[in-house]
């Protein structure tokens, strides 16, 4: 078992790991039935939006329960584009910076408020944007929806759709993988989980709550656009439904479910995102609500941590087993986002 | 030492990565097989064999429209439950085929409709469709052009799904917005009268289009006068100042395409308080009886209409008949609906499952195109449970399935068919 995570922490070991599933990303959707590339899409979109979920929530500790109305904004954005003819790269690039800037106008009011006011003004975003979508039918096509359809894979590509749209989602999926990995292991990452952990902690260190709580919530914002984007080359079309309150429920359950502050989690999260409904489809697709429900339940319970603290678990029960002779302290375990909700509360009261 | 681990690892490192292409490419073939067994099969479409059709319904099983989104799915489980059991349908290829219902749940989210429209592909499943809800069908419906997988009989008023041209593997159920907007138009004509029309409309596609076939309907008489229009968002609480504006003008019918139960109730409350007694109409989605007229006092207006296709249920002559006696028993065993079921969508759902047998008897070949071919050909069909004057033809261009519809007016318990208003 040691030796195992003692070669895990070699560099060159990490870097083979790492091209051998570049790798096999790469090679899959060429193998795969076309469902099973069009699931993985779909995981890629949803795990790029859980991420964004996991910045403000999981490392910064801000609830946010709005994140499907980023979503849906760049999804729009995207439609928008691709009706008026824009160039690609342009229309990805609104698809990020469009739902940013929303973000970031919004955070500039609601980081203020700190604890639960900062949940009600996110829970009013779908609320809000539901019906904003409906009404401004020049833009967004009304409650009939819209679609765009560009994402078909281009000719000289000699892929199939599923194929192409893969790429697409895989491609830029894994650079914003790389890209949160990188911000909260890095001076903005550490800064965002002392401002989690104690407000007053990181202001005497030079730290500003604010400033850290609007760039999160800012980065949220441009992963939810950016995981519009996506769902636009997966789905192809979008409507008032698609940013409707429950998806963001159901967003921050597979949060919870995969493990916040985790970017391994948020991958989990999409997956458990699309999976579980394909999956009580095949068993009795009368059954997925509660299903949902009870998984949610069962990892609150039995896994604080979420799905990706179960390897952990696992080791910690079989150090015990045999006898305890280990004595390097278990790692910390994964606080909660309950925890820090808690600490946020009491300082509010 | 340390050397000898590295290489320990780099070892279990190898064999890893070839236990994972090994299972890849056993992927691989797994697939490939499958392709290989489906071009096997001379012509036929996937998912129809010698003995037996998939039919794939992905509606809203659970979450907040699982009322009527089980009831769209349950009514054709029951339809062809019963078929199945007297031995199946036979085709029109002479074949004998028993009809597999498969369900999917999309909780009213497009983009698992979408999901569900590339399980039934990858599942193998022949056609899909019966399925509730605009966006939910639209989303999957480029889709199912581009697969050449037909979406039919969708239970949606979006005029899109029976346009021949932009949907050419689609057919609507339900009458569209504008067809129920132009029957009562057509009605309000045959009166023969000078009427003085009000109209109130949700604003967005739904209200637009029940104005727009209202309008068809009238435009060429100069007796019906459109004397105020007003509109309303669909996020509004109250109308209560559109319904005084319009109280003002002295109509004497009001035409209001609101989808909005409880706005609907209000309003109907209002109207008495202004003492502006026109005759109504409704749309068929908000002119329940029990659930809408009896709380908001509809017996106090001299006629409330609106427009139906299908018997309800409830009504006794519906429990009474040898028809109704099949569909409630059938419900019984088939489905977990308990009793006479809340909502019309499991009669429709019936009506349209009868349809697609229709086109079953009639497709010549075992493929979706003949399939298509055989449900764009019905006319003279007498579906079950359809009211005298309402008709099945799917031979319009424009028009979904349910080609005509009857005007109704309520009695004070229920809704009867009227010629006329007045």
């Amino acid at each position: 078992m040691s030796q195992v995570s003692d070669l895990l922490r070699r560099p060159w070991v990490r870097w083979l790991i790492l091209l051998v599933v570049a790798v096999v990303l790469a090679v899959l959707p060429l193998m795969l039935p076309v469902f099973v590339n069009q699931t993985l899409t779909r995981i890629g979109v949803y795990a790029v939006a859980v991420l964004g979920l996991n910045i403000i929530m999981g490392y910064t500790g801000q609830i946010m329960l709005g994140q499907i109305f980023f979503l849906g904004v760049g999804a729009y954005v995207t439609a928008y584009g691709v009706v008026n003819d824009w160039n690609i790269v342009v229309i990805f690039i609104a698809a990020c910076v469009i739902p940013a800037l929303l973000g970031l106008i919004i955070a500039f009011a609601a980081a203020r408020l700190g604890g639960l006011a900062i949940a009600m003004v996110t829970i009013a975003l779908p609320i809000i944007g539901v019906p904003l979508a409906k009404r401004l039918s020049d833009l967004t096509g009304g409650s009939q929806g819209t679609s765009a359809r560009f994402s078909s894979a281009p000719d000289w590509t000699g892929l199939y759709d599923d194929q192409w749209q893969y790429y697409v989602v895989i491609v830029i999926a894994a650079v914003a993988f790389a890209l949160a990995y990188n911000l909260v292991r890095g001076k903005y990452g550490r800064a965002m989980r002392i401002v989690k952990e104690n407000e007053a902690v990181a202001r005497s260190m030079g730290i500003s709550p604010y400033r850290y709580k609007v760039m999160a919530f800012t980065i949220a914002a441009l992963f939810g656009g950016a995981s519009g984007f996506l769902y636009m080359v997966a789905v192809q079309y979008t409507s008032p439904e698609t940013m409707a309150f429950h998806h963001s429920i159901s967003l921050l359950a597979a949060m919870v479910v995969g493990g916040a502050a985790s970017i391994a989690g948020s991958l989990i999260g999409g997956i458990y995102y699309v999976l579980v409904p394909q999956v009580t489809n095949a068993i009795d697709p009368t059954i997925t609500a509660i299903s949902q429900g009870v998984i949610l339940v069962a990892v609150l319970f039995l896994l604080p941590g979420g799905l990706v603290s179960l390897p952990r678990v696992i080791r910690r029960i079989f150090r015990r087993r045999s006898g305890g002779t280990d004595q390097t302290p278990s790692p910390q375990p994964t606080p909660p986002a309950t925890q820090a909700e808690g600490s946020e509360t009491e300082r509010q009261a | 030492m340390n050397m000898r681990k590295n290489l320990k690892g780099a070892v279990g490192l190898v064999a890893m990565a070839s236990a994972v292409a090994l299972i890849l490419s056993g992927c691989a073939r797994g697939g490939d097989s499958g392709n290989e067994g489906d071009n096997g099969e001379t012509t036929a479409s996937p998912g129809i064999t010698d003995t037996t059709l998939t039919f794939g319904i992905t509606t809203p099983l659970t979450g907040a429209t699982a009322g009527p989104g089980n009831c769209t799915a349950d009514g054709a489980i029951a339809y062809f439950g019963v078929k199945n059991a007297e031995g199946g349908i036979t085709f029109g290829d002479g074949k004998t085929r028993t009809i597999e219902i498969k369900t999917y749940d999309d909780q009213y989210d497009p983009q698992k409709a979408l999901a569900n429209f590339q399980q039934m592909v990858a599942e193998g499943v022949f056609a899909g469709g019966i399925g509730l809800g605009t966006p939910t069908n639209r989303a999957w419906r480029e889709a199912a052009i581009d697969e050449g997988f037909p979406q039919v009989l969708a239970q949606t008023g979006d005029p899109l799904f029976s346009n021949r041209e932009e949907s050419p593997w689609q057919l609507g159920f339900v009458a569209t917005y504008p067809q129920e907007g132009r029957a009562f138009g057509e009605a309000l004509v045959a009166s023969g009268e000078p009427h003085k029309v009000a109209i109130l409309s949700q604003n967005d596609d739904y209200g637009e289009g029940y104005v727009e076939g209202f309008k068809e309907a009238i435009a060429d008489n100069p007796d019906i006068e459109i004397v105020g229009e007003l509109t309303y968002e669909a996020t509004d609480t109250s109308v209560d100042a559109q319904l005084t504006e319009l109280a003002g003008t002295g109509a004497d019918v009001f035409f209001n395409a609101m989808s909005i139960t409880p706005l609907v109730i209000a309003a109907l409350q209002k109207s008495q308080q202004l003492g502006w007694l026109p005759s109504w109409f409704l749309p068929s989605n908000t002119s329940s009886p029990v659930a809408i007229l009896e709380p908001g006092g509809g017996s106090a207006f001299p006629g409330i209409y609106t427009v139906a296709f299908s018997e309800a249920a409830a009504s006794p002559a519906f429990q009474e008949s040898e028809e109704g006696k099949v569909f409630m028993e059938a419900l019984a065993e088939y489905t977990n609906q308990d009793g006479i079921p809340g909502f019309p969508h499991c009669v429709w759902s019936w009506i349209a499952a009868a349809t697609l047998e229709q086109a079953f008897q009639n497709m010549t070949e075992p493929t979706r195109e003949s399939f298509m071919e055989a449900l764009l050909n019905i006319s003279d069909f007498d579906a079950p449970f359809m009211l005298p004057g309402a008709a099945i033809d799917t031979t319009q261009d424009g028009i979904p399935a349910v080609s005509e519809v009857v005007v109704q007016k309520y009695n004070g318990k229920g809704y009867e068919s009227i010629e006329a208003v007045g």
